[in-house]
């Protein structure tokens, strides 16, 4: 993205994760938008064959978290390890057969989610430690005093297309545009941890129910409408938040594929370009498998 | 003795629960966020609440999520989801200990996440409580149906004699027809969407006459705590969420709140199609759930069908 940033000015700091396993209860099953009962996996743990790039929906799961899913043990750690991992950071197996494996982050949803290529996925396991390199927040696009950035690395920042207009709003590409009667739970929290949860993406049930968001990949880049992220995530006409879908397929009513906040402001201080190709495996999923 | 959905005869049950008056709990830090970035000390956001009362404006106190009355909690988590999702609007409540020992109450709403129950007693009874305080709930409500109800209207959240006194009626075609203050759009709701609604409160971002509306509107009119409120394209039935054509009513339990994503919140106790289920607002006239008709409730005999 052609913007000036203080990008020279944020540091690193180097924090350690464990693959967090998928947690259950013994009544197992929870409920669907017609009060049908489920018990589906996608949350926790390592879930493979989903990546960057691939439908967000569509799949026997529920809360799909593609990917490793990472925390860590002790409670105030793992805030400073949710707050401050970005969008685009570095992450690294520390530990068990994959070690050395490299991928990176593609969002928050109460774990750290992490893609990595394909091959190194079917090597990591839960209880595998993972060092994050982590760097982004205090971003600031320093043409743009309106518009916040959250848990956006440089270098994704760095690798999105668009940038400072002629007319000195910020292009942003986007694959999709969320309207504002989506927005599930997620809503009130804190816009440095979990996400934003899309209803109106339930594939394959009722009409009344959808939204049109069916379409949403992994990776997508969106823009939600009437949504201020700025000092957490609440409704405010005339504002729009940019994020990345972050999480997919969800059965669980009033909830569903979810973005991570990576921008907020008016709407007038952006101008929205429609690009399919808007989607972290544009920008950095193929060049992470090529250092591999 | 009432139907339930298909039909079938059950009688509801009513539980003894404990419940204790809640404290306020912060962390290291007490600054909260507002959604205009501003730093604020949360005052209000549960334990004993003195003077907020059934009939007062959602919107006039410079509070965090005030409620009218005192907050009960529970110190084993899965006690403290029971007491919260059995409790209902009506249920009758009597301090068991401390200087307000024989005080009577009823339960006015619930909050989510941890889980409260919101009772009312009289504001001379609220004064000589104190947090720790031991509060008998007489449970009672889950699984009740009023008579005559169309099986796709469900009520939740309600005891029998609090839920006579709203303005809720079956009309002669078979529909169910609420008065309410105002029907605000699915895209308001804020904190609790997506969470069981028998155990969570549905905020709404509502702005105050006058100020400036995060939903663009000049802010909203008169709204008081013990209104009923509707939101459409909302199903509460089970999780809250997002469905074309349906509607949720649900009675005004807390105030307003700087946070953003959160707002005036409702318990909600009617969801179903909005062909069967139907609001009638009245911005000016609505009578919801009063002081006086809480003291009555205090007053009756206690429920069971």
């Amino acid at each position: 993205m052609r913007a000036e940033s203080n990008a020279d000015r944020l540091v690193s700091q180097v924090l350690a994760g464990e693959v967090w396993p998928a947690l259950a209860d013994r009544h197992v099953y929870r409920l669907g938008p017609d009060g049908q009962p489920f018990v589906l996996p996608g949350m926790g743990g390592v879930t493979l064959d989903v990546h960057c790039g691939d439908p967000a929906t569509g799949y026997a799961s529920d809360h799909l978290e593609p990917g490793a899913s990472v925390r860590h043990r002790d409670p105030a750690a793992n805030m400073a390890l949710q707050f401050l991992t970005c969008v685009g950071n570095e992450v690294r197996i520390a530990s068990g057969p994959a070690a050395c494996a490299v991928g990176h982050v593609i969002g928050q949803h109460a774990y750290v989610l992490v893609d990595f290529p394909a091959a190194a996925m079917a090597g990591i396991t839960t209880g595998d430690q993972v060092t994050v390199v982590a760097v982004g927040q205090g971003l600031v696009l320093t043409e743009h005093p309106a518009i916040t950035v959250k848990n956006c690395s440089p270098r994704l920042l760095a690798a999105m297309p668009g940038g400072t207009g002629a007319d000195g709003r910020l292009d942003v590409h986007v694959a999709a545009v969320v309207p504002a009667e989506a927005v599930g739970a997620g809503s009130g929290m804190v816009s440095e941890y979990a996400n934003t949860d899309l209803m109106g993406a339930y594939a394959g049930l009722g009409e009344d129910l959808s939204l049109g968001l069916e379409g949403l990949r992994i990776g997508d880049i969106v823009a939600l409408e009437d949504s201020d992220h700025r000092y957490g995530r609440g409704y405010r006409a005339g504002y729009l938040t940019i994020g990345v879908i972050s999480t997919g397929q969800c059965l669980l009513f009033g909830h569903g594929p979810g973005p991570s906040s990576l921008m907020s402001g008016p709407a007038d201080a952006f101008r929205l370009v429609t690009d399919p190709g808007a989607n972290l495996s544009s920008w950095l999923h193929d060049g992470q498998e090529a250092s591999r | 003795m009432s139907a339930d959905a298909e039909g079938l005869a059950l009688r509801p049950v009513a539980v003894n629960l404990l419940g204790l008056v809640e404290q306020p709990e912060f962390g290291s830090t007490p600054y909260r966020v507002s959604a205009d970035g501003s730093s604020y000390v949360p005052v209000g956001d549960g334990g004993i609440v003195l003077g907020v009362r059934l009939g007062e404006s959602v919107f006039a106190r410079d509070a965090d999520h005030a409620a009218p009355g005192a907050c009960l909690v529970h110190p084993d988590e899965g006690a403290r989801h029971a007491l919260t999702v059995y409790s209902c609007i009506g249920n009758q409540v009597v301090i068991r200990t401390g200087q307000a020992a024989g005080a009577r109450g009823i339960v006015v709403g619930k909050r989510g996440e941890a889980g409260r129950v919101i009772v009312s007693l009289a504001q001379e009874d609220l004064a000589r409580l104190r947090p720790a305080d031991q509060v008998a709930v007489r449970a009672y409500g889950q699984g009740w149906r009023p008579a005559g109800f169309p099986a796709e209207v469900t009520v939740l959240n309600t005891a029998p004699a609090a839920f006579a006194a709203l303005p809720v009626a079956v009309t002669d075609g078979g529909r169910v027809l609420a008065g309410v203050r105002m029907i605000a759009a699915s895209k308001l709701a804020g904190n609790g969407i997506g969470r069981p609604a028998a155990g969570w409160d549905l905020d709404l971002q509502l702005s105050a006459p006058g100020e400036q509306s995060g939903d663009g509107s000049g802010g909203t009119g008169s709204l008081l705590l013990g209104d009923l409120l509707a939101v459409s394209d909302l199903d509460a039935r089970w999780n809250m969420g997002y469905r074309r054509g349906w509607l949720t009513v649900g009675l005004v339990v807390h105030g307003a709140s700087p946070l953003p994503g959160h707002g005036p919140g409702i318990t909600p106790i009617l969801s179903g199609p909005a062909g069967v289920l139907q609001a009638e607002p009245d911005p000016t006239g609505h009578v919801g759930l009063t002081e006086a008709a809480a003291q009555a409730l205090i007053e009756g005999e206690p429920e069971l069908e």
